[in-house]
């Protein structure tokens, strides 16, 4: 990483500057009528499914590991806030730190077995838990709703759409600096040298499961506070929340962003939602299209730009992350 | 539970195996040598149910005949598919990163769906037996469907077949020497990019023919392909990636698995078979029949 004092205190700067446009847009947006409110909802949604983005990356782009069950974790926050508010009867500021809490006990049960697995089998694995969770909050009709879901999430009154959007901002805002200090604690340095040599990893004393656990459930906690709030923002949680199809959401947006950065799935995960909304806007039947739009672009990027946005970005202007 | 009932069930399981095992032993195959786990096979399989519904209405199907022609050109015309789809994009990531891998397939998914909806629409669409298959037949005194007897008796042939080919033809020997030792094989004369080629063919091959047997079996639709895929996983996880006799073992297991805990246990028998995936994974992540790798 380049660590030189000007580079340093320019990415201070933008992000910065970034923070602070992002906590000016609504009041923009909401001057705008409908089509704003609109906007807020999406921008919400943006964020929400970058922080689920940023999550998997924990496991990905800095452990190394492709999960293809990370919609587990989102979905059993989603489901945990849905029922406890609708069920239970817990107000939201109960509800929602319940999300992360059930996640990463999901993720430490799942974790335990999975990190017993290289590579492919590891895929598969986090892949056959995800979909065997699907199956029973599909099942289980009396409890979860079944393909009906939840509906009807209650919302605090002092919540509008424009609040709700500060929420999840500022929980974004403490999750990515959260992010930030693990990656670049010993800790995360660690992962990342299972991630470069395992074998090497085991040589000089890193408890590479234990590692590897730990990482799994630290993303499956932030997955699932994504999961709770899309939940409330929605009003609903359903069984899609926990498709495969939602795990590799995820994994898209790393690509296409970048997986070596931390921003990367973030930005990708933006770009490829609004590249959807454009595409909605543009023309009604273009909804359809969307899957053939986005495999497109996904092959395009395999083929010829596996570093993502940001690889792209740094390769053109000469920089190096890591 | 009367013995009648049980053949009954017994029967229809096995038959749901026979076709799972047609298609999962295409991604087995494709797996062994090419080392891609495709997540296009189940899309593949859904365009080769879709084509032969297509056919089979362009030809006023239902006749023995028209069925047949179903068998014999359905499967080839996926063979071309897969022939265009590995020379153009899978021959590009051989020996990258799995991730990479997985995704290329998972665009394709991505495109095939959303281009069988585009042309066939969201409709559930089947093939009309030809009458000769489609009452009962009398077996050990039961009224069994013709239908499933016969696809039950059509799995043993491909299994043999593919048996036959990879362990009494030189092409067979070449196809096992890639799995084991593609740089040898390489060294030695052959065409390994073709035997690649061939193999992916083959993979789609029988993903078409799996596709006209579920045509007639049962209604098409678009979820057919994601379905089955997942389904595909499992039997090969079970059996062991790249394992064409592991793949059939599996199919079978999760075929009459499924069929008798739907008795006790209703729709919850849907999660046996990622039930059954995961327990492998953890006690024998290579499977029953395969081989510990690394």
């Amino acid at each position: 990483m380049d660590k030189s004092p000007s580079n340093k205190k320019m990415r201070w700067i933008s992000g910065v500057v970034v923070a602070v446009a992002l906590f000016v847009l609504p009041f923009v947006l909401a001057r705008l009528g409908r089509t704003g409110e609109f906007w807020i909802w999406v921008t919400t949604e943006m964020i929400i499914m970058a922080l689920f983005a940023m999550s998997l990356n924990l496991i990905l782009g800095f452990g190394g590991m492709v999960s293809f069950g990370h919609a587990a974790f989102f979905g059993a926050g989603a489901y945990t806030v849905a029922l406890l508010m609708k069920k239970a009867g817990w107000p939201l500021y109960l509800a929602l730190p319940a999300a992360p809490l059930v996640a990463a006990i999901v993720a430490a049960v799942i974790g335990w077995f999975c990190v017993r697995l290289l590579g492919l089998y590891f895929a598969i694995l986090t892949l056959a838990f995800s979909q065997l969770l699907y199956m029973i909050i599909f099942q289980w009709y009396t409890f979860t709703g079944g393909d009906d879901g939840i509906h009807g999430i209650p919302r605090p009154e002092f919540l509008d759409p424009t609040n709700y959007y500060l929420l999840c901002l500022v929980l974004f805002l403490i999750c990515f600096v959260l992010m930030r200090m693990i990656v670049n604690s010993s800790f995360g340095l660690s992962i990342r040298t299972t991630r470069e040599n395992l074998e090497r990893a085991k040589f000089i004393g890193i408890n590479v499961r234990r590692y590897q656990l730990i990482n799994f459930i630290i993303a499956g906690a932030f997955a699932g506070l994504a999961g709770g709030l899309l939940t409330e923002l929605n009003r609903f949680a359903q069984t899609e929340f926990l498709h495969w199809s939602k795990s590799a959401e995820p994994i898209l947006a790393s690509l296409v962003g970048g997986m070596y950065s931390l921003v990367g799935p973030a930005i990708g995960s933006a770009v490829l939602m609004f590249l959807k909304i454009i595409l909605q806007q543009a023309h009604r039947s273009m909804v359809e299209m969307w899957a053939i739009v986005l495999g497109l672009i996904l092959l395009v990027v395999v083929l010829f730009a596996p570093g993502g946005l940001v690889g792209l970005y740094e390769r053109l202007f000469g920089k190096s992350e890591s | 539970m009367t013995i009648e009932y049980f053949i009954f069930m017994l029967i229809n399981g096995l038959s749901q195996g026979m076709l799972l095992f047609i298609i999962a032993s295409g991604l087995s195959l494709v797996f062994g040598v090419l080392r891609v786990i495709n997540f296009a096979h189940g899309s593949l399989y859904m365009i080769g149910a879709f084509v032969a519904f297509s056919l089979s209405t362009l030809m006023a199907g239902g006749t023995l005949y028209s069925f047949l022609v179903l068998l014999l050109v359905v499967p080839p015309i996926l063979a071309v598919i897969g022939f265009f789809l590995e020379v153009s994009l899978f021959r590009r990531v051989y020996g990258q990163e799995h991730l990479l891998q997985l995704l290329l397939t998972y665009a394709l998914v991505l495109i095939l769906d959303d281009l069988v909806r585009a042309v066939w629409g969201g409709d559930p669409r089947n093939v009309a037996r030809p009458e000769i298959l489609a009452g009962s037949v009398d077996m050990l005194g039961l009224a069994l469907p013709t239908y499933n007897v016969f696809v039950l008796a059509v799995g043993p042939v491909i299994a043999v077949g593919l048996w036959f080919l990879l362990y009494r033809t030189r092409a067979g020997s070449v196809i096992r020497a890639a799995v084991s030792y593609p740089d040898t094989l390489g060294a030695l004369g052959v065409n390994v990019s073709w035997v690649m080629t061939s193999t992916f063919m083959l993979g789609c091959w029988l993903a078409g023919l799996g596709g006209v047997l579920t045509a007639a079996l049962a209604n098409i639709d678009l979820g057919i392909g994601m379905e089955k895929i997942i389904e595909c996983f499992a039997v090969v996880v079970i059996g062991g990636l790249g394992s064409v006799g592991g793949a059939l073992l599996g199919s079978l297991i999760i075929g009459t698995g499924i069929t008798f805990l739907q008795l006790p246990f209703g729709r919850w028998a849907l999660v046996f078979p990622y039930a059954l995936m995961a327990l492998v994974l953890i006690l024998r992540p290579w499977g029953l029949f395969g081989k510990p790798e690394r």
